[in-house]
């Protein structure tokens, strides 16, 4: 119940936060010009349209949407309460830190669905006729939107951890983007490490896990739903919503 | 209604709060006083459930702090010392949110959040931005967060705090009101409003209690007033006749004058030297302009168990070495 009340509170916040907006507006503005210019270089070279989902997936906004937003969301979450002291009243009210921390983080990641909803809208209008007039396969768009959720629920609860770290909003934010450019390059840097173990079982099946990107566009943009890749994204976003707890509960200590 | 006992709470080496021991009855309204950094915050705060206590025990409504905390906290109204609400909600969303958040039921919430509005008198500014309302609306959308749940009790840190007087006297109609209907527990360390306000006073000092009873009780019966007397005589004669007086204190005796001449010296806690003394100047046929007994104020009182007490406990220290 207290996590609800959190999550009903934190997306009025949402809503009437200017940042919410400037971040929707330049999504949305970014988002219009690239959709723009691929449907034009689909209709010039003919393309198949039912490609053009996975054409939109690598396109810049999605990086601006990945690096940048779950970070941006999430950095006043626990920071500018500490900061303001409204800590103080939230934490001595009747609810447990644990519906905080979910209300908090529902809110975000709720938030964040909310921003790529138009993004969707717009290839069901590419199936009208004066657009494409494509029979578009929304299985693989879905799969690909669930994946997209996964990661950014993933990054958001990071985001709420290091949220509670420090009272300051800006390291907060940048904490998250490295993380989140720390999390995309992992496979990569970690293979420079791994040696000959790279090759063994357990290492390709580590840096396979591991390699964000490549598990998108391999699988859930393809219209494919891996149980370990969904249990490796549940099991992060429990990870660091239970360290946000932690952190919150520790810091009545000091 | 309160129940501390022994509390102790430590921030790494630092003892903020050290075996505290108090209680708060039904219905009392009681002042916590105590000098910035006396620990009267920390002890608030681990009443409040927000800070865990390092040792000893606290009950509120009949709940440990430490094993009931959520218990505790659904039966108080908090007001911290600095009043932090979120900026960007107005006056009504924010008190409608806390409502919801400390389990008022939404049928009753409206109702709630009227009412409370209407005891911390804030109905003119229910539709502004928390964020655009003055320091003195702000601290009472505070005291109406406290109040929204019609919490048995309320714990109240320092509700005046930066306040201008008129804004002051609003609030101390506001608890001397909430009296009837509520356990208080307010921290000041603006004694007069304590005084004003308050059935009963805990003072703390370095994280330990000093003083614990009606204030009027405490000042008369533990400060040593001070006795005036001017009449006309010699100097010597109207001291002697003051030095005989029981409870008088001798080395405190301050003379001037030659004709008329006056006295003032300090009398123990509960003496009433002053119609032996006018009986013993009459059958003197000493003519005598003024006598009286100056009582201690609260302050005083106050400045003689903290900042008192430790200089005279350094002074003999320093005597022993």
């Amino acid at each position: 119940m207290g996590a609800i009340t959190t999550l009903k509170k934190e997306l009025l916040s949402y809503a009437v936060s200017p940042v919410s907006w400037v971040i929707a507006v330049l999504f949305y503005l970014v988002r219009g010009f690239e959709l723009d210019g691929i449907a034009r270089s689909f209709a010039v070279f003919k393309a198949d349209p039912n490609q053009f989902p996975s054409a939109t997936y690598g396109a810049g906004s999605t990086f601006y949407m990945v690096l940048l937003v779950p970070g941006i969301l999430t950095m006043r979450c626990f920071a500018e309460e500490r900061r303001t002291g409204s800590i103080e009243t939230l934490m001595t009210a009747p609810i447990r830190d644990l519906e905080v921390v979910l209300g908090k983080w529902l809110a975000a990641t709720i938030f964040f669905a909310v921003l790529w909803l138009p993004s969707v809208l717009v290839l069901h209008v590419l199936e009208y006729g004066p657009f494409f007039g494509a029979d578009i396969s929304f299985g693989p768009v879905l799969s690909a939107y669930l994946g997209m959720f996964l990661l950014s629920g993933l990054l958001l609860s990071f985001g709420c951890f290091a949220s509670s770290l420090t009272e300051n909003v800006l390291l907060a934010a940048i904490l998250t983007m490295l993380f989140t450019g720390l999390l995309t390059q992992a496979s990569t840097i970690l293979a420079q490490y791994l040696g000959d173990w790279r090759n063994e079982y357990y290492g390709r099946e580590l840096l396979s896990k591991l390699d964000v990107y490549g598990n998108f566009s391999s699988w859930f943009a393809r219209g494919l739903i891996d149980t370990s890749q969904v249990v490796f994204y549940l099991g992060g976003i429990g990870f660091f919503l239970f360290l946000t707890w932690t952190s919150l509960t520790s810091r009545r200590q000091a | 209604m309160i129940r501390v006992s022994e509390l102790t709470k430590r921030f790494g080496p630092t003892v903020a709060v050290d075996q505290v021991s108090f209680e708060v009855d039904r219905g009392e309204v009681v002042g916590f006083l105590g000098p910035n950094g006396a620990g009267k915050t920390t002890t608030i705060r681990v009443l409040a459930g927000y800070h865990p206590a390092t040792a000893g025990a606290a009950e509120v409504a009949g709940f440990d702090v430490r094993t009931h905390s959520l218990e505790v906290r659904r039966n108080i109204g908090y007001l911290p010392q600095e009043v932090p609400i979120y900026p960007d909600l107005r006056v009504v969303e924010y008190l409608r949110y806390r409502a919801e958040l400390k389990g008022v039921h939404a049928r009753a919430r409206s109702g709630a959040v009227s009412r409370a509005m209407a005891k911390a008198g804030i109905e003119d500014v229910a539709r502004k931005l928390v964020g655009h309302v003055s320091h003195g609306y702000r601290q009472r959308v505070g005291l109406a967060d406290a109040l929204v749940a019609n919490p048995q009790i309320l714990i109240l840190d320092e509700p005046t705090s930066g306040l201008d007087p008129n804004q002051r006297r609003r609030i101390k109609q506001v608890v001397r009101d909430l009296a009837d209907e509520h356990t208080v527990l307010f921290s000041s360390h603006i004694l007069g409003e304590v005084q004003d306000v308050s059935s009963r006073i805990i003072v703390i000092h370095r994280g330990t209690v000093r003083a614990d009873g009606p204030p009027d009780d405490l000042v008369s019966q533990n400060a040593r007033a001070w006795l005036r007397v001017r009449a006309r005589c010699p100097a010597d004669r109207l001291r002697d006749a003051v030095a005989v007086l029981p409870g008088v204190v001798a080395d405190t005796f301050e003379v001037s004058g030659e004709d008329v001449c006056s006295l003032r010296c300090q009398v123990e806690p509960g003496a009433a030297p002053t119609a032996q003394l006018g009986d013993r100047l009459q059958a003197d046929a000493i003519a005598v302009h003024e006598l009286a007994v100056e009582r201690p104020t609260l302050e005083e009182y106050f400045y003689s168990i903290t900042d008192g007490q430790d200089q005279r406990v350094e002074e003999q220290q320093e005597g022993a070495a």
